[in-house]
């Protein structure tokens, strides 16, 4: 029997991070994925992480994809592909079904990295064709290059429903509407804010009373719901679309450690008991990313190396010093990540109602999906200043550091804390190079000239779709509730490798609209609304 | 749809430019990408219709786990085409309940 | 079924709901009202209503619908989903077609 000092299960951004931890430490590793292609879920998000440096901040996920992808090869990591683990057993050895047979490996250890799978919410009509989940629409769009339908209902406001909802946008879709149940956007401001600028409303507290159609979605009925998730009679609302995506959560994949025998406990589903190392109940069974509970990609590559340096110590292939400086260096990256509102501590609570710093949350932007134009004065990264100068409207406490590192003269300040709000000094000279623009993942970094030439001013916003406007174009600027305010003329417009397909637009607009402005839209396609 | 151009993906890598038949008609897709895309792509959005119900199904979970995409692939029922890679010539159909091998009919 | 339930508890009649013909398991077409009478008829388990309807003995085993059947079972019985146990994890995990299990390879 095929023998590995590691064998994991998964190709994902945990299983290939613990992958490479324990090839660097000299052990011979096998990773098993069922799928036809590694990385997981990292392939198909096509956005930039946040995080700080250490995390791969600003870096698209596809990108961190290849190089995990490429390190663990070069490493001589055998990555089987097609190949599905069909169970665990005891003493450590996993069976596996690849090339059409029935294969054993023996383990000197495991990383079960098997990740999560959608949830699912069943309502009239939820099984008819055009009824599908966020993250399949993902495949579809950024790996099939498919759109998987024109008019989309996205069920859902977290991360994951707010980030595949733009990506829609990209695909050339029609985003209807965003819907959740909950009185609260639940993902990142930001992402909720990117959508509704483009004119994308938010139903908060608002449900999917039924699909309708004969053979594929033709419609969708919402309404409104109380705080046990009635319907409220009366609020139904109608919408033309062809596409209903759900995005309702994740449910950890944990079927092998639950027949391994692990214990189990809740943590957002059924998950491995394990400690802090990643071990669970079975000695020298290790558990890490999604299927150890959900967090994001970014703690999924931190948690896998742990569980990796923990197998590496239990097969004695690094000693106790050096395991606790490689636990210790990963454990402090992940405490980063751990904090603010949206730490894992923190979530589905409903009752924060300001940042770390004190200053009071947008109520509009949880209700709603933007900031309001009186809310976003109060924030530290959005200043009046003479001359050019940088506005972030990043207004919670996400772990989130790029655009620090990006401004060489100064200008925006974050500190050690990568949750801390950033800030804009005033005291430095801004140069308009626009790197901030294009390197927050969160497209929430403006250059504003409030006075120009006499009456106007500019708005450069960060731009990523198709297609990219011309200079001397002549549109509408919208405002952070996607409403039409202004004519808007493109006066510049950037787009550099080191942008990595972040395109720089500079609109001219009367100066009493520089705070307003927060999208463009051409003549035609905002006629079309 | 096929998306044409995206803003941030430069190319989505496929395979040559292939035919193959759905359900007796002759449609294009490119060899390697699952057969449920290009499906898609030729705006066919229904791979089956359910034992009891007779509804009609399609993709859903597109990653190979939840089975509502499964076709007859060349003569085999019960294919997961979300995850099949399409060849040149594949007879893809339609499928009707549980399904039968072209086999059994004969 | 390893954990003792205490069955004489009343959990009250079945009262249709609008939402009992929503189906909750895609592969064998089972709907809520259809799990929920189950309930009332004296399955109280995960397993037992698995196989008395066959929610999760579909082609996709349960990866779809087991949540949603949790939720719905626990509901009828007044309890937390998580009070519920699971139906036992067996290999395979995924579904293999048997002619694979025939062709085992020793690889060394």
């Amino acid at each position: 029997m095929r023998r590995y000092n590691l064998c994991v299960i998964g190709a994902g951004p945990a299983g290939l991070s613990a992958a490479i931890e324990a090839a660097k430490t000299g052990m011979s590793v096998g990773v098993f994925d069922e799928n036809q292609k590694a990385g997981g879920q990292l392939f198909k998000q096509i956005h930039k992480f946040f995080g700080s440096r250490e995390h791969k901040a600003s870096i698209r996920g596809f990108n961190i994809g290849y190089e995990l992808l490429t390190e663990a090869k070069a490493l001589g990591v055998d990555v089987h592909l097609d190949s599905v683990v069909i169970g665990i057993y005891d003493p450590l050895r996993i069976t596996v079904c690849e090339d059409g047979c029935i294969t054993n490996y023996a383990a000197d250890n495991i990383v079960v990295a098997t990740g999560a799978s959608e949830n699912t919410v069943p309502f009239e009509g939820w099984d008819l064709p055009g009824v599908l989940g966020a993250g399949a629409a993902q495949t579809m769009m950024n790996l099939h290059g498919v759109q998987p339908g024109e008019k989309i209902i996205m069920l859902g406001s977290g991360n994951v429903g707010l980030v595949v909802g733009f990506q829609l946008l990209q695909a050339g879709c029609k985003v209807e509407a965003v819907v959740d149940a909950l009185p609260h956007v639940g993902g990142y401001g930001v992402h909720a804010s990117k959508l509704a600028r483009t004119g994308v409303p938010f139903y908060l507290s608002h449900s999917i009373v039924r699909a309708e159609g004969e053979d594929h979605v033709t419609g969708v009925v919402i309404a409104q719901v109380d705080s046990h998730f009635n319907f409220l009679p009366g609020t139904e609302k109608h919408f033309d679309a062809d596409t209903v995506c759900l995005a309702v959560g994740l449910n950890p994949m944990s079927q092998l450690t639950r027949m391994a025998g692990c214990e189990m406990v809740n943590k957002g589903g059924l998950v491995p008991k394990t400690d802090k190392y990643g071990a669970t109940t079975i000695d020298g069974l290790f558990a890490a990313g999604d299927v150890a509970g959900i967090e994001e990609a970014s703690s999924a590559m931190i948690t896998g190396r742990i569980a990796a340096l923990s197998a590496a110590k239990r097969s004695g292939f690094i000693d106790e010093k050096q395991f606790e400086d490689g636990y210790n260096e990963n454990h402090s990256s992940i405490l980063k990540l751990r904090k603010g509102m949206f730490a894992p501590e923190n979530r589905g609570r409903m009752d924060i109602t300001k940042t770390d710093e004190g200053y009071p949350l947008s109520v509009s932007l949880l209700e709603n999906g933007f900031v309001s134009d009186t809310e976003i004065r109060t924030f530290p990264g959005v200043i009046s200043e003479e001359g050019v100068h940088p506005v972030i409207e990043c207004t919670q406490n996400i772990p989130c550091d790029p655009c620090q590192e990006a401004c060489r003269v100064g200008c925006i300040k974050i500190g050690e804390g990568i949750t801390s709000l950033p800030q804009v000094n005033a005291d430095k000279k801004c140069v308009n190079c626009g790197r901030c623009v294009a390197v927050c993942p969160g497209q929430a970094i403006f250059l504003v000239d409030e006075e120009t030439e006499n009456g106007f001013g500019t708005v450069t916003m960060p731009y990523e779709f198709l297609p990219l406007p011309q200079k001397g174009d002549i549109g509408v600027g919208l405002d952070r509730a996607g409403k039409a305010v202004c004519t808007a003329e493109v006066t510049d417009v950037k787009s550099r490798k080191e942008f990595d397909h972040t395109n720089l637009l500079t609109v001219k607009v009367p100066s009493e609209m520089v705070m307003k402005v927060r999208f463009y839209k051409g003549k035609e396609a905002a006629k079309h609304e | 749809m096929r998306i044409k151009e995206h803003p941030i993906i430069d190319s989505y890598d496929k395979g040559a430019l292939i035919e193959f038949t759905c359900d007796g008609k002759k449609l294009n897709g490119y060899e390697g990408e699952p057969v449920a895309a290009a499906l898609e792509a030729n705006g066919i959005k229904i791979h089956r219709y359910t034992r009891k119900r007779h509804s009609p199904r399609g993709i859903f979970c597109a990653i190979g786990r939840c089975t509502d995409c499964v076709m007859e692939v060349d003569g085999k029922p019960n294919v997961r085409t979300c995850v099949t890679p399409l060849k040149a010539g594949m007879t893809v159909k339609t499928q009707y309940g549980d399904g039968q091998r072209e086999a059994e009919k004969e | 079924m390893s954990e003792i339930m205490d069955r004489s508890k009343d959990i009250g009649e079945f009262i249709p709901r609008p939402d009992d013909d929503v189906i909750i398991c895609r592969c064998e077409e089972i709907t809520r009202g259809e799990i929920r009478k189950a309930v009332h008829m004296g399955l109280w388990t995960m397993t037992e209503v698995k196989r008395y309807l066959r929610c999760g003995m579909g082609l996709c085993q349960g990866q779809t619908c087991s949540k949603t059947v949790k939720v719905i079972i626990a509901s009828e019985l007044g309890i937390k989903p998580q009070e519920l146990e699971e139906c036992t994890a067996r290999p395979p995990v995924r579904p293999i077609e048997l002619g694979i299990f025939g062709n085992e390879v020793e690889k060394l």
